[in-house]
Parts: C-alpha cells; structure tokens; sequence
C-alpha cells in the first residue's frame, strides 16, 4: 500500500472469477480526488453510458474517499458508483458506518465489479487473501441474517460486510445496499445492480488499521475542526440529541412538509410522528456514530414490541409518515427496520406507496389488484408495511411497485401522480415553498435528491446564513457552488453534515494538510465543478436531455393549498437559464465545448 | 389577546414544556416577547436565542410560518391570534 494519493484498486471481474490489481497515480487523483469523483471518472472511461444498467456491461464500483481511514472527522465513508436503473443517469450512493474505513486499511481504495457471476457469490477479503465465494447459502436471506452468516463463515466477527437483501436479489429499481447491517447506499438503485451481477456481498478484514499519510499535519487541522464540530449548536447539540428527525416539525412549521404525496404541505400528526416524540415515547435507546464521527446523528431505536434496529431518519420517517399520511410512529419505525432487513431505499419505497394510495383513491387502480391487501388510503399504517414487504420480494401489486413512482404511475396512465425528478423519487421538502432548492431538484445529477447540494441549509435553517427562501435572486449561483462543494466531500470520503460548520476552505486544508497537494480553495471547488460537470456529460450521453430538468406539473401549476407557503408555487423556470448560464452550458443545457476544455474534460 | 408559542426541538425536550400562551393588550415584538420567556423560564430562551443582541445564527423564530428573520427581526411585531414558533439552531437531511 503506498501513499494516500495513489489509488489501489481492485479489479473483479465476475464472470472470468478474476481478481486484478491494478494503481492510479498523479494527474488523474488531482483531477479527480476518490470517492464519487474518481469513481464517475473511471465509470464514464470503462462504460457505455447508453448500456443497460442491469446488464453485464454495467459495473459497479466501491469507492473510498480521499480522506477516507484518516483522522479527518467522519472520514469513514465510501460511495457506490455505477449507471442507475431508477434513472438511467449515473448513480452514486454514499454511506458511512465502518466498512469504508476497513476497505481502505485492507489496503483497497476501490473495487470494480465488472461482468456478471453465474451463480451467487461474494468478495471476501481477508488481508492478503481476496476470493471469490459461493454465497448459495446467503441468497435469500435478509440483511441482519447475511451479516451475520458471512461473519461467521469468515470467522471473525471484526470483519465489516456491505450486502445487498431480497429487494437487491430481485432487481428492485430502488434496491440499496446496506452496510453494517444498518447504513445505507440508499438511493438510485444500487442494489439492483449488485443483485443483477449475482453479488451478494462485500466482506472485508484489514490485517493492520494504518494508511500512510501525513498524519501529523492533518491532525492539527482536525483537532482545530474537531471543537468547532463540538461547540456548533447543531453539529454538537442538536444532532446528536435528535438526528436528523429534529426536522420535522422545523419543515412543517416552514409550511414545507410534503403530506399526502405532495397534495399539501403541513401535516397535521408531525409531532407525533417527529425526532421529539421518538425520544418522547421511549423509542430512542442510544445515539450512535459512523467511523471517526464526532456528531453521532443516529438512532438505535427499540420499539414497545422489542424490535430492535436503527432509524428512522428524517426523510424515512416522513415519506412513510406524512407522505402517506400516517400519524403512526410505530408503523413507521417497523417499516423503516423493514428497508433496512430487506434492502430497500426508504424514500423511494415510501414515497411510491404514497403514489399509489392517491392513484387508489383517485380511482386508477381498481381493488381487486391488490389481491386481498390493505387498501391504499391514505392514513392506512398497515398499508405501508405490507405493500414494503411486498415491493422486496415483488409479489402481487408489489412487482409493480418495485418499480417506483414513476414507473407505476406510468403504467396506470397517470405519470403526473410521480413526484419524481429523472424518475427519482423527490425527498421531504415541497420545492413551492424553497426556491433554490427546487432548482437543485431539477439539476440534480442523480434525479431527486437533497443531498447533491442541501439549500435547505442556507433557504430555511440559516446556516451559513439565512436567505428569504421564495427569493430568486443569487439562488442559482447558490445552488451551483453547494452542488460542486458537495461533489468534493463525497469525493474526499467525509458526511456532508460536516458542512453545517465547516466550509471550503476547511475542507481545502483537510486535503491539502493530509494529502500534501497545494490547492488554493478555487481550484479545490473546481475539482467539484468538473466532477459535477462530468457526471452531467454521463447523463446527457445516456440519452437523459436537459428536457428532463423539470419539475412534475404538480409544482408549477397547483399552488400550496394551506398552511404558511399557501398560494406558492414553484418558479425553477424563471431562474433555470440563469443557472445553466453561470455552469457555462449553453441555453439549452448542454455542456459547451469551452466549458469541457476548461475544465479539461 | 392572545399569543400562542410554541416550544420544539430541545426547546421543547429540556423544558419538559409544548410551549406556552400569553395574554398581551397590545401588539408587542418579538424582544418583548423574549424578554416574557426569559421571566417565566430563567433566562433560557435569550441564552438559546440571541448572541450580543441579535438573533443567533441558525435560531429559528416563526410567526405563522414566516421567519421574523424576513420581517423586523426582533422588531417584528406580534399580534392577537399569532403563532410563534421556537427552535434552537438545528440541520438535518
Ligand atoms: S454525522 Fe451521522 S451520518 Fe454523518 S458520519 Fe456522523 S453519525 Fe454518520
């Protein structure tokens, strides 16, 4: 294992059952840093945007960051990289929990599974010795259950696995892949991809826990971070006391609480569905933390039952609560563990059974299609369970379902029902009532997201400092710089809430303390820039127009009926060109020449 | 009149309190308001609320929804049936 900016990488291709190993070195991880960026890099280099994601001529790659293993705060987290079959864009999912950093101290920055096994398998990696396994035995089973096997048939209980459940088995379009039983490669359909290449899982055992870096430099800017992470009232109070959950009654009294799928934009039950009333009732038992996190934002959870497990966070308790109208802590906790068992992306799960309880009231599904099932009211807590079981393991409705949203509402002859952006599934803030982001929506690169530049942070917390939120102005240049800013810390293999403190010039010393480059903050947030700008050159390849940064009509046509945002809609329109305009794309969206010269595309 | 507020967050979990309502006969501000708070709970809500003066970064004040940061700030009137909501500086997502 060499220094830290050379990349090690393992090439597994599944269908020869060959393992390679294989350096990248100089140029590229300046360009590219780790993670997400490097990884999209070397996806656009080996694929064919246009393939078929669930195909073998798709791969899917494990990346570590930059960073990740070091001693920067939450430097534990890896991304799955890959086409996504959800949106047919690129799709990268991050995590975090522990497997990244062991990924990293086995001395293995990055995997790409190439090909498809004929049977199941499994990558072991134990130190030096990395096979290709059997995993007839481990197919079938849940997450909780797979960890546990492969450990044990590892041998040691050390060992840290990353799998797929039945829903990745199945080919679930929004199928994750979860680590640590209880962490997630949640969106865009990652699992489907692992489970389409017969691999069901990753486990790894590094034989010593050290990397080589500049350990002494990064520490002293850590430690500097490290405090201000401490002494921030929400990175050092309030998510640790109430995770990410603290949200809902913020976004609902903002008036932005998507209820119903997205029909309104309060819910009336958001206390008892909230962060407040899981401490409230007893539910939440610890805080817990990913590798090398200060903050420690989630929830072990024990429900009145005795089941036990983790969650739920903030956009999973509201797409199976206020999205489905579900005043149910209860129902939603069990449904958010039933995810996480059986390896589904929350969102998108709960989001589409919202889809189909408005098509189901509407009258575009008809009851006898739900073979005897709950019907899909709005309200029904036993809907949510039921029809999530069903979409894992594609029985009945739920084949249809496993769809998502768009999809399926598609196939009723009623697509305006999806609130999905590239057939993405949108998360738990109405774009009426949040200007900017509602134009990150529709420029997000992987389809609806929140997490590819939050401007929830500066339109409604304040943080870092508060903007008018039905305010046009500035906003898409706000927006620009949070989705390259975003795009380097999924790259250097740091939790995106690390920026409710720090900014780009922290991360610029992280980088350049630890790794020993010589990035002025420009140039770092240019490397975010032309990885944003690369991930879009995928897509626009693959066939998904600029036609497709659009918002569902829902938005632009239907006001907010009540509460503190009524009469709102959203404006993306007005402001869309503008952005464009400042990315240096032409007025039609795509990618000028100059600008891919510029940034040495 | 009357004015509604409403306690969330770490707010509401440290006091062990929803929120509380006050009978006011004219309009008062949102300083006015907090220096009410801070008689019937110590202190706190300035110490959560404010830093030398101004509203704290990240604190949230609504009235009806609309942050006062987007009005008067602390100058920011309340009115007979307004609803003023409470929260300590907070992120998720
Ligand atoms: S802030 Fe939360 S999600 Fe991020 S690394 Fe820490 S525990 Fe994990």
């Amino acid at each position: 294992m060499g220094f830290i900016s050379e990349i090690d990488l393992l090439r597994v291709d599944l269908t020869n059952r060959k393992i390679k190993k294989e350096t990248i070195t100089g140029d590229k991880v300046r360009k590219y840093l780790g993670g997400r960026g490097l990884a999209s890099k070397i996806l656009y280099d080996e694929i064919d945007p246009k393939v078929d994601p669930l195909s073998p001529d798709n791969k899917l790659i494990f990346a570590t960051g930059l960073l990740t293993g070091t001693a920067a705060s939450t430097g534990g987290r890896y991304m799955v990289v890959t086409k996504g079959p959800l949106t047919g864009t690129i799709a990268s999912s991050n995590s975090g929990g522990f497997f990244g950093a062991e990924l990293k101290f086995s001395g293995n920055d990055l995997i790409i599974f190439e090909g498809k096994a004929d049977k199941p398998v499994y990558l072991s990696i134990d130190g030096d010795q990395i096979k290709i396994k059997d995993a007839n035995n481990i197919w079938g089973k849940n997450v909780n259950q797979s960890t546990d096997l492969l450990k044990e048939e590892f041998g040691n209980s050390n060992a840290k696995v990353s799998c797929i459940g039945p829903a990745g088995e199945n080919k679930v379009l929004f199928a994750s892949i979860m680590n640590d039983k209880n962490r997630a490669a949640g969106r865009t359909g990652v699992g489907a991809v692992m489970g389409s290449k017969n691999l069901k899982a990753v486990i790894v055992k590094a034989d010593q826990k050290t990397i080589d870096y500049n350990k002494d430099k990064l520490m002293e800017v850590v430690k500097k971070h490290t405090k201000r992470i401490k002494e921030n009232g929400v990175t050092g109070e309030g998510l640790p006391a109430l995770g990410t959950k603290v949200l809902d009654n913020i976004i609902n009294s903002n008036g932005l609480y998507p209820t119903r799928n997205f029909q309104e934009a309060t819910f009336k039950y958001t206390s008892e569905v909230s962060g407040e009333a899981l401490v409230e009732k007893g539910y939440l038992t610890n805080n817990t933390g990913c590798y090398g996190c200060p903050i420690r934002c989630g929830r072990e959870v024990e429900l009145p039952n005795g089941r036990k497990g983790e969650g739920p966070e903030y956009e999973t308790g509201w797409a199976f609560g206020a999205d489905c109208g579900v005043d149910d802590l209860h129902a939603v906790t069990e449904a958010n563990f039933l995810c996480n068992e059986l390896g589904l992306d929350t969102i998108t799960a709960g989001t589409t059974i919202a889809c189909a309880m408005e098509l189901y009231e509407k009258g575009y599904i008809d009851k006898d299609e739900l073979d005897n099932g709950p019907e899909l009211k709005f309200g029904s807590s036993e809907s949510i369970i039921y029809y999530t079981k069903k979409m894992a393991y594609r029985e009945g409705i739920g084949d249809e379902l496993a769809m998502g949203s768009y999809r399926f509402a598609e196939s009723k002859g009623h697509p305006e029902f999806s609130m999905t952006v590239k057939k993405q599934e949108l998360p738990a803030y109405d774009p009426r009532g949040v200007q900017g982001h509602g134009l990150q929506y529709v420029t997000s690169n992987r389809g609806g997201c929140h997490v590819r530049g939050y401007m929830i942070s500066p339109e409604i917390l304040g943080v870092p400092e508060k903007l008018e939120p039905q305010e046009l102005k500035g906003k898409p240049e706000w927006v620009k710089t949070f989705q390259d800013l975003t795009a380097i810390i999924d790259s250097i293999g740091m939790c995106l809430f690390t920026s409710f403190e720090l900014g780009l010039e922290d991360y610029n010393d992280l980088v350049n303390s630890g790794v020993g480059f010589d990035f002025s903050p420009e140039q770092l947030l240019k490397v975010g820039e032309r990885i944003y700008n690369l991930e879009r050159k995928f897509n626009l390849e693959a066939g998904i127009t600029p036609k497709e940064d659009s918002l569902p009509a829902r938005f632009t046509e239907k006001p907010i009926p009540n509460g503190p945002q009524k009469g709102n809609l959203s404006k993306y329109k007005e402001i869309l060109k503008e952005y464009y305009e400042l990315r240096g794309w032409g007025q039609d969206g795509y990618i000028t020449k100059q600008k891919l010269n510029d940034l040495g595309l | 009149m009357v004015v509604k507020v409403k306690f969330h967050s770490l707010f509401k979990l440290n006091l062990k309190s929803a929120g509380i309502n006050y009978y006011i006969d004219q309009p008062i501000s949102i300083e006015e308001l907090i220096k009410k708070l801070d008689n019937d709970f110590e202190g706190y809500f300035s110490e959560k609320l404010l830093d030398t003066g101004q509203i704290k970064p990240g604190s949230i004040i609504l009235i009806n929804g609309k942050n006062v940061l987007h009005i008067d700030k602390l100058d920011t009137l309340i009115e007979d049936g307004d609803n003023v909501t409470l929260f300590p500086p907070s992120a998720g997502g």
